[in-house]
C-alpha cells in the first residue's frame, strides 16, 4: 500500500539522520542505538502489521492496534518529562549564570567583608 | 550582631521604598533583590539607602532570595532576614524574628501569620488555600503539623544556618523547600508571630491559585 510506503520511507530517512548525527559526534551512540530500534520496530509495524497482534497477545492485550496506542502514548509521556526535566536544568543553569553576574558587581565595603566563603 | 534584611522585589517601584524607608531603623542593612524588574524598583531602592543587586532576567522569587542571601552572607550578616517587598510583612515583626538568633537560641526563625497574631484583611478563600497547603506539605514533604504557616516569606536565619540550607527552588515553592530543609536539617528552629496585611495591591499581586499548581509541579521535578 502506498501509505506503508510513505512512512517506510519517513522510517529510513530518519534512521539515516540519526546515524549521521551519532557519527558528527552531535547525539551519543547509545542514544542513536535506541532511536534506531525504535525506528527499526516501527517500520517492523508497518510492514508486518500482524506482529503487533503477537505482541498484544503476550502483554494481555486484545488487539495489535491498542497496544501500539497505548505504547505509544507512554512513550510520549516520557519523553515529554525528558524535556520537562531538561528544561528545569536549563533553568537552573540560567539562573546560576544571572546570579554570578548579579554578585560580581556587588561592592562590599571595607570591613563588611565575610572571613569564610560562602558553602552554599 | 549584625541583621541584614533581603527582599526580592519585581516591578515594586511604587511600594519598595515606602518599604527599605519602614525596615531600615530595625537593621544594619537593607539588600533589594531587583529580580529583573522593567520600572524603577532598584534606583528607588537606592535611593532609600538599600543595596540593591540586580538580576539581568527575572528568575523568581525563591532565586531572588537565594541571590540576597548569598550576598548578606559574604557581607557577615549574622542574622539574615528575608522579607516580602510589598509591604505586607510589618516592619516592627523584625526583631522578633532575628532576636532568637541573636540571643543564639535559635538558627532559623519562622514568621507565622496563625500564631496569635490576626492577619488583616485575609479573605476566606485565601486562608482555605493555606489550610490546603499545610495539609500538603504535612502528607506529601513531610513538614511537621506543627509548622503553622506553609508560606510565610518572613523568616531569619542565622549565617552558618543561612550557608547550610541550600534551596534551589527558583519559584514560589521555595518557602516549602526551606520548611523541609530546615526541619530535617537538625537545626535549632522556631514560629514566631507576625502581623501580616493583606491590601487590595497585595492581593492583586500575591498568589493566584495556578501559582499552587506550580508549586506542586515544582516540587515534584526537584525533589
Amino acid at each position: 500500500m502506498l501509505i506503508q510506503l510513505i512512512l517506510v520511507l519517513i522510517l529510513a530517512g530518519l534512521f539515516v539522520v540519526t546515524v549521521r548525527r551519532a557519527v558528527q559526534g552531535v547525539i551519543p551512540w547509545g542514544e542513536a542505538l535506541a532511536w534506531c530500534a525504535l525506528w527499526v520496530a516501527a517500520a517492523t509495524v508497518v510492514l508486518l502489521p500482524k506482529t503487533t497482534s503477537v505482541i498484544a497477545q503476550l502483554v494481555g492485550v486484545g488487539r495489535g492496534v491498542d497496544a501500539v496506542v497505548y505504547l505509544s502514548i507512554t512513550l510520549l509521556f516520557v519523553l515529554l518529562f525528558r524535556v520537562f526535566l531538561t528544561l528545569d536544568r536549563l533553568d537552573q543553569q540560567l539562573t546560576g549564570m544571572v546570579r554570578r553576574e548579579a554578585l560580581r558587581d556587588l561592592n562590599i565595603p571595607p570591613g563588611e567583608e565575610a572571613d569564610t566563603a560562602p558553602r552554599v | 550582631m549584625r541583621a541584614i534584611v533581603v527582599i526580592p522585589a519585581l516591578n515594586e517601584a511604587s511600594r519598595i521604598g515606602e518599604v527599605v524607608a519602614a525596615v531600615r531603623p530595625y537593621v544594619e542593612r537593607v539588600i533589594v533583590v531587583d529580580d529583573g524588574s522593567t520600572d524603577d524598583t532598584g534606583r528607588v531602592a537606592a535611593a532609600e539607602g538599600a543595596t540593591v543587586i540586580r538580576h539581568a532576567l527575572n528568575r523568581g522569587q525563591g532565586a531572588a532570595l537565594k541571590t540576597g542571601t548569598l550576598a548578606a552572607i559574604q557581607m557577615d550578616g549574622c542574622a539574615i532576614v528575608h522579607l516580602d517587598a510589598d509591604g505586607q510583612h510589618d516592619p516592627s515583626c523584625i526583631p522578633a524574628l532575628a532576636d532568637p538568633i541573636r540571643r543564639g537560641e535559635a538558627d532559623v526563625v519562622f514568621g507565622s501569620r496563625f500564631l496569635g497574631i490576626a492577619p488583616r484583611g485575609m479573605p476566606a478563600v485565601r486562608r482555605a488555600y493555606f489550610i490546603a497547603a499545610r495539609l500538603f506539605n504535612t502528607f506529601l514533604l513531610g513538614i511537621p503539623r506543627k509548622i503553622t504557616d506553609p508560606q510565610s516569606g518572613a523568616r531569619a536565619f542565622s549565617k552558618a544556618a543561612a550557608q547550610a540550607i541550600d534551596f534551589r527552588q527558583d519559584g514560589a515553592a521555595h518557602c516549602s523547600e526551606i520548611l523541609r530543609m530546615v526541619t530535617r536539617s537538625g537545626l535549632r528552629y522556631q514560629e514566631v508571630p507576625v502581623l501580616v496585611r493583606y491590601t487590595k495591591e497585595t492581593l492583586q499581586k500575591g498568589h493566584r491559585f495556578t501559582v499552587a499548581f506550580r508549586i506542586l509541579w515544582q516540587l515534584i521535578v526537584r525533589h
